[in-house]
């Protein structure tokens, strides 16, 4: 088991590694940031300044090795447009976008989970119809564009909801919304097919053969079985929403993660970029060390096969 | 009086020499005007609260003037929290503010500022010499090599006086100093020693209208009046800057009444704008002209070499209909394709003609009747509706150009980098004078400059160390002549920066500091009583 756990911690390193570099070179392929920090016009001398002051007059390897050698230390470096390190940057924006994608987590799975079941006990029927009404709209309507009528409608017509920013419990149910909205559609979708799935085993037809209520075979045999993908998408699907709810954040000037990564891009600020690339990087990697762990533990086949 | 009359060695008092700049005289009359007047002791106590819709992200490095870069943002914060020496107001290009007089040396060496007694930072500690000088000497904005390398050294004799001594001299002291830089604002020095670098950006101190409040990145800055800023004691007592960088979401925040003021509202959001009732629509005009450059216009074997051809691209924009469709026809339609209207030294040349059928005709007599395949025409991508336009128009008379939108940093890279050919289209919102936009943009090693004429270079070098200013006015008004006549640019507008100011609001200063983008000078700002 130790092997195995070590091998797996090997691997995320790996991944890190492999995320890191990729990421370093990929942003300054993009162009030079000393031109979106001056007023197009200025002077060599205060371009070629700029690039002193970031390094970035630097050799690329040289950048990278003073990078990973930063990164070694906990140091996502400093931001060329706050001038802060990143990681402060990163962890002010955090406790935004969890607060953001719990909420829209929720909201997705309330929808998207009671919709998708209904749609599979009537399949065919209105529910199922509507459900894939929902499911098509869900996923085919850009978060940007159901963002903006959510504000049209709710803030400058009916004047309910602020339009914008964070701070109360208002300001973020418009935002939680058009996040949830596409993952609630997602959710719906798998629902209803873990559901069909579920539905049509043996278990279940011989649940329905001994004379149990429809609804007791539903929430009891089925349902509870058919939530596991489910809940594994949602898992992964919130670590997505942490950290790149780019669109809806800029839409309703959300201080999130998102928000932080379309300004480092915005301005090629290269070490926030990478900052939030990396950061979100060693989420998703961590997450699947420790789901690898546990099925590893709750079934010894995976980590004798490996 | 000029309190530098009883110092050693030939002064003159800006504005009364024969050499003194446009800029230096109004600053002559301004001092008789702002310096004199004395501060209200009945000023009403600040009341109420002023939001903004703030359309790009606020930095920290932005309250402090240290940091300035060659960008005008920052000084969207500036205004409220600092002051400076002399600085831009209200009809006064180059106002006094925590200096009440300036003089120069003779000699052009030297300059001497005089402290305006009894102004106070936000934490109680007067503004002296010192502080100028710390200021100063701790600047590592843009420009700062240029200055740092030109000044020899910063004298504080006592709390009131300071002087600049030049290693030579240097016409454009003041324009750098005063107006293209942050150097010229003052922190206090004792409070940024003792808090440190770091911690001065997290909660400054200045002597600026406007003490800092709070500060939540991303979401919003918070600032409250200083009731004993030297000038006025500000009318509003709370300013809020929120950061929304959705257009359509800010003016939804204008409509609803959650901020006051929006900055950056374009095309059809601002009709919606100009459409709403109790919404007022506010253009402004950065020192911002854009213009078509010919980069081949030095080789031998482009059409781009014949005058005529340029002049013809330049006689087939419909400046007045892109302006309507664009910018509601609020954009300057300006025949100066490089340096803005309010910079020093700016020749004002006739107004652009739109002329399709004169265009065909130099064609023709350049031997394209038929027109020609012109290339490419790149632009950054963030104006390409505007680069649709004109390659239509240009298309129209037959120089048929393919548009070649870039993403901004690649097309800033790319045109340093003299990378790109046939037509290019950019604007410049670089804080300076007439000579350093030409510098940038007309003469030999500019940065973006593809080549050049001799006798322009020639007259350049000439202008650099020239003291008189007036010989110097008429140099550089000669070389934007030449460039003029010249076609090295065809002009297409000064572009109007377009905010939105709600109901709310008295006076929203839009407009009333020449050139300034955005709202200022905040203690002028008001709300409508009642």
């Amino acid at each position: 088991m130790k092997r195995y756990i070590g091998r797996r911690i090997g691997y995320c390193l790996l991944s890190l590694f492999l995320l890191s570099v990729t990421i370093f070179f990929f942003v300054r392929v993009t162009g030079d940031p000393a031109t979106l920090l001056v007023e197009p016009g200025a002077s060599q001398a205060d371009l070629d300044a700029i690039r002193h002051q970031f390094g970035l007059d630097q050799p690329l390897l040289v950048q990278y090795g003073i990078f990973m050698a930063s990164l070694a230390h906990g140091d996502l470096g400093q931001s060329f447009y706050y001038r802060t390190p990143v990681l402060d940057l990163y962890l002010s924006r955090l406790p935004n976008s969890i607060y953001l994608a719990v909420v829209a987590m929720a909201l997705s799975l309330v929808i998207g989970i009671p919709s998708g079941v209904l749609a599979s006990v009537r399949v065919g029927r209105f529910w199922d119809n509507f459900g894939k009404l929902f499911t098509l709209l869900g996923l085919s309507l850009p978060s940007f564009w159901v963002g903006l009528v959510l504000i049209l409608v709710f803030s400058v017509y009916l004047g309910w909801l602020p339009s914008s920013g964070a701070g109360t419990p208002l300001h973020l149910i418009m935002p939680a919304f058009a996040l949830g909205w596409y993952f609630a559609a997602a959710h719906m979708r798998l629902t209803r097919s873990s559901m069909l799935e579920v539905l049509g085993s043996e278990y279940v037809k011989l649940a329905r053969l001994k004379g149990l209520p429809q609804s007791l075979v539903i929430a009891k045999h089925a349902f509870k079985n058919a939530l596991i993908p489910v809940l594994t998408l949602a898992g992964i699907n919130l670590v997505i929403m942490v950290n790149v709810a780019t669109v809806v954040e800029v839409v309703f000037a959300w201080p999130g993660i998102g928000r932080l990564l379309y300004e480092g891009v915005t301005f090629r600020d290269f070490p926030v970029v990478q900052g939030v690339v990396l950061m979100g990087g060693a989420m998703i990697v961590i997450v699947n060390m420790v789901v690898d762990i546990l099925y590893a533990v709750i079934d010894p086949r995976i980590r004798l096969g490996s | 009086m000029d309190a530098s009359a009883d110092r050693p060695g030939r002064r003159r008092s800006l504005g009364q020499g024969p050499d003194v700049t446009r800029r230096e005289a109004l600053a002559l009359a301004a001092f008789g005007l702002v310096a004199g007047l004395p501060r209200s002791g009945f000023a009403a106590a600040p009341q109420g609260q002023l939001t903004w819709g703030v359309h790009t992200t606020l930095a920290p490095t932005w309250f402090d003037p240290a940091e300035t870069p060659g960008i005008i943002t920052p000084f969207m914060v500036l205004y409220a929290l600092h002051d400076a020496l002399v600085k831009p107001m209200p009809g006064q290009p180059m106002a006094p503010c925590l200096a009440e007089s300036l003089s120069a040396s003779e000699d052009g060496l030297s300059y001497e500022f005089v402290l305006r007694r009894g102004v106070k930072f936000h934490n109680g500690e007067p503004v002296t010499a010192e502080d100028v000088k710390f200021s100063f000497e701790r600047y590592r904005g843009n420009s700062q090599e240029m200055m740092k390398n030109r000044v020899a050294e910063v004298e504080a004799s006592d709390p009131q006086h300071v002087r600049f001594k030049l290693k030579e001299p240097w016409p454009d002291f003041l324009t750098f100093y005063a107006v293209a830089s942050g150097a010229g604002w003052v922190v206090p020095k004792e409070y940024v020693k003792k808090v440190g670098e770091d911690g001065f950006k997290k909660a400054p101190v200045g002597a600026g209208p406007y003490k800092f409040v709070s500060f939540t990145p991303g979401v919003e800055l918070v600032l409250e009046a200083f009731d004993q800023y030297w000038r006025k004691t500000p009318s509003v007592k709370r300013l809020v800057f929120k950061v929304i960088p959705e257009e359509a979401t800010r003016l939804a925040a204008l409509k609803n009444g959650e901020v006051d003021i929006v900055y950056s509202i374009r095309g059809e959001l601002a009709e919606e704008l100009q459409r709403t009732p109790g919404l007022t629509l506010k253009p402004v005009f950065p020192p911002a002209p854009f213009w078509i450059y010919f980069p081949e216009q030095w080789d031998a074997k482009s059409p781009w070499r014949d005058e005529r051809v340029r002049r013809a691209a330049s006689l087939a924009l419909d400046r007045k209909s892109i302006n309507e469709a664009l910018t509601l026809g609020l954009s300057k339609l300006t025949g100066n394709s490089i340096v803005p209207d309010i910079f020093d030294f700016y020749w004002q040349p006739p107004a652009p003609v739109y002329d399709p059928d004169k265009a065909k005709q130099l064609l023709a007599e350049a031997g394209y009747p038929k027109g020609f395949d012109a290339g490419e025409y790149t632009c950054d991508g963030s104006y390409s509706n505007l680069g649709e336009a004109v390659v239509d128009n240009l298309q129209a008379v037959g120089i048929r150009v393919r548009l070649r939108p870039l993403e901004r940093a690649a097309f800033f890279e790319g045109y340093a980098n003299k990378k790109f050919k046939n037509l290019i289209s950019s604007g410049s919102g670089a804080f300076g004078n007439a000579a350093t936009r030409l510098e940038a943009y007309a003469v030999k090693g500019g940065t973006y400059a593809y080549g050049s004429y001799p006798d322009i270079d020639a007259l350049f070098q000439q202008q650099g160390t020239e003291l008189d200013q007036k010989k110097r006015e008429a140099t550089l008004h000669k070389i934007q002549q030449l460039v003029y006549e010249r076609t090295m640019y065809a002009p297409i507008w000064q572009l109007a920066f377009i905010n939105g100011v709600g109901p709310r609001v008295g006076e929203s200063g839009f407009g009333l500091i020449a050139g300034f983008a955005y709202t200022g000078p905040y203690e002028d700002l008001t709300l409508k009583s009642g």
